[in-house]
């Protein structure tokens, strides 16, 4: 457990760090690499609890496609790369202020309710562990008990994409 | 060899069993949508005037007679209401009728957008397609047994309608109300997740009925988390039903947006949001009933009071509308906050009468406007009542029952409501209900004296207003309703009372 403690305290660390140098790098694409830090410790931290296929998931359609699309973003609509001085605008003490209250309120509730609980030790095979939360039990979830949620999502990316299009096409 | 023998490994996962009854709106509204977008891509001429919005009317009507078929089967006292898809969906009466409100929006949207489409310029398929899956977004929403089918519901409803919003690319405040939304409405739905991971935290399960039965059998040693919960989701849902404080989008989308998208997103957004707010606040947190009723109590007092009182101030009749849909939202609240069947029932009778009233003055605002989405300006009104008598008359009508007059579904509406709060002892509540139904009157009598009373002489006239039939058609049915349940509401309320939401748990 020491080991996973260790790992957690690093990838915490990190993620907290990227991700306060995201906002205060006045160089977009800079953000955009921090963002891939943030994303991947993320993706580390599901690896920690067992959660491989999430967190392959995490890196595929995160970095591999949200942040390549912020670059590509980034290239196409701005002329010149490198130094932006109007990134901020003169809303970012009450930004600050918003987000220190949140996570206020959000840490103070998450240590009310779970105070010190430890989560439960599990002495199982590594066969056991993947048939109750692997990625097996994964796939078996969204085609039995997650059917309804994965059809609606096919909707939902069927709107996205002929939303897409009415916005892009030119008259 | 090999995959077959890997094959032969395979066991078979356990689908769970679908009713495909209990699902058939849903389906038709999708395969409508797909029909609509094989049709505009097959045909290489224009097909007729007209036949896209059509075959959406169709649809909805479709959906509305399967609805009439599930509505038999769950109020029936021997086999009343279901779960299905592995508890993912409740099929109750709740369910049926918010598939009737919804589609009922489709339908009216619709018949306004037909002829708005070919007066801009934009006909085409599109904006049934986002309309019909907004829709469905909107009616999975209100059957959903989970919180991960509302979050998904909420996303397909928003997604289409952010695209909705800006469908007018030619005008730039189109443009920025999509913009506005989109940016907003992305940071609700964030708000939503993080509702619903606390729930989830909290109780062990994003499937309501579990969720209900936890809460029913434990008492919780810490409550912080689970009404964290309860704040966030009501984040999540006040924005979509435009409640005061999460209203700031409402003026600009509402003015922004085609009027036609407008009349969508204040009937079938609106009621897809009030239809998960009753689900999951009144039925699944009814334990915790004494925690989140003074949430909503502030809420309804806020919207009440800032969305009659803002409207006044406004010139611009569309805006002047965004403001009264928000403190219509209040009134609903109003229902809700009772938490009681009572209350439900009252709110769902609201929810009903609301969509006719709010689809029947967008619909009188697209046609005034004239070419351009341009007039919206309360001048474009003066003298209304000389170029277009009828017209005059219809939105008159529109305007009182918003203001609550008695013979109009709008009166009866507000009665209901305020009676139930009354019945709840929120007494301070209903007074100030009433009093801002009294302020608001003001405004929609500001809006008829503009049509009948102004001379013309000296003025300039306002633009010539045409009445189209599909238009004429949906104002025509907006305008019944109002006025025969305004008489003879027995009917409607009946189908609100046993309307009544149920939460079921998984596996039954």
């Amino acid at each position: 457990m020491i080991a996973q403690n260790i790992a957690f305290g690093i990838l915490a660390a990190s993620s907290v760090l990227a991700a306060i140098r995201m906002v205060t790098t006045k160089n977009v694409v800079h953000a955009a690499l921090y963002l891939v830090v943030v994303l991947g410790s993320v993706a580390a931290n599901y690896i920690l609890l067992a959660a491989e296929f999430v967190a392959v998931v995490q890196l595929l359609v995160y970095i591999g496609a949200i942040v390549v699309l912020f670059l590509f973003g980034v290239m196409l609509t701005r002329a010149k790369l490198g130094h932006e001085g109007e990134l901020d605008n003169d809303q970012r003490g009450l930004a600050a202020v918003t987000a220190l209250l949140i996570l206020g309120i959000l840490g103070y509730v998450l240590v009310d309710y779970f105070g010190d609980d430890k989560l439960p030790q599990l002495n199982r095979t590594h066969e056991q562990l993947n048939a109750t939360r692997g990625t097996g039990a994964v796939g078996n979830a969204i085609f039995s008990t997650y059917l309804i949620p994965f059809e609606v999502v096919s909707v939902l990316l069927l709107a996205a994409l002929v939303g897409a299009i009415v916005l892009a096409r030119r008259d | 060899m090999t995959a077959a023998l890997l094959f032969a490994q395979v066991e078979k996962v356990a689908t769970p069993k679908l009713d495909w009854a209990a699902t058939a709106p849903l389906l038709i509204l999708c395969g409508a949508a797909l029909l609509l977008l094989l049709i505009s891509s097959l045909t290489t001429s224009r097909p007729a005037r007209g036949t896209y919005a059509v075959i959406t009317v169709l649809a909805s009507a479709f959906a509305i007679g399967t609805a009439g078929v599930l509505w038999a089967r769950v109020t029936d006292a021997e086999r009343g209401a279901f779960t299905t898809a592995a508890g993912a969906l409740t099929v109750d009466g709740f369910s049926v009728f918010f598939i009737v409100v919804i589609s009922l929006g489709i339908a009216l949207s619709a018949l306004l957008a037909d002829d708005y489409l070919r007066r801009e310029n934009l006909d085409g398929p599109e904006l049934y397609v986002l309309m019909l899956l907004s829709g469905a977004g909107g009616i999975v929403m209100a059957m959903a047994n989970d919180l991960i089918v509302v979050f998904l519901g909420l996303e397909t409803l928003s997604i289409a309608l952010y695209v909705m919003a800006g469908f007018n690319r030619r005008r730039a405040e189109s443009r920025e109300s999509a913009m506005k939304y989109f940016v907003l409405g992305a940071f609700s739905s964030a708000f939503l997740l993080y509702g619903i991971a606390f729930i989830y935290g909290a109780t062990g399960s994003t499937n309501l009925g579990d969720i209900a039965g936890f809460l029913n059998a434990n008492t919780l040693e810490h409550t912080g988390l689970l009404l964290g919960g309860f704040a966030l989701l009501l984040v999540g849902f006040g924005f979509k039903a435009s409640a005061v404080p999460f209203h700031v989008w409402t003026p600009d989308v509402y003015q922004g947006a085609p009027t036609p998208v407008t009349a969508f997103m204040a009937s079938a957004s609106k009621a897809a949001a009030f239809a998960a707010l009753l689900r999951v606040f009144v039925s699944t947190f009814a334990e915790y009933r004494l925690d989140w009723q003074p949430l909503i109590w502030g809420i309804a007092v806020l919207t009440l009071v800032v969305g009659s009182v803002l409207a006044i101030v406004q010139t611009d009749v569309k805006r002047m509308m965004a403001y009264s849909s928000i403190s219509h939202a209040g009134f609903i609240l109003v229902g809700v906050q009772a938490a009681t069947a009572q209350g439900v029932s009252a709110a769902l009778f609201y929810v009903l009468s609301y969509t006719f009233m709010i689809v029947g003055t967008f619909g009188v605002a697209t046609l005034v406007s004239g070419k351009g989405d341009e007039h919206h300006g309360l001048e474009a009104y003066r003298g209304l009542s000389r170029r277009r008598p009828g017209l005059a008359l219809t939105f008159t009508v529109f305007l009182l029952a918003q203001a609550g007059v008695p013979l109009t579904s709008g009166f009866l509406a507000k009665f209901y409501v305020i009676g139930a709060a009354v019945d709840a002892h929120s007494y301070a509540l209903a007074l100030i209900a009433m009093l801002s139904s009294v302020v608001s009157a003001f405004l929609y009598l500001r809006i008829v004296v503009a049509m009948y009373m102004t001379d013309e002489e000296g003025a300039e006239p306002g633009p010539r207003v045409r009445v189209p039939l599909g238009a004429g058609v949906a104002l025509g049915l907006a305008v019944a309703f109002t006025v025969v349940v305004g008489i003879l509401p027995q009917q409607v309320v009946h189908w609100a009372d046993r309307a009544i939401p149920v939460v079921l748990a998984s596996g039954r």
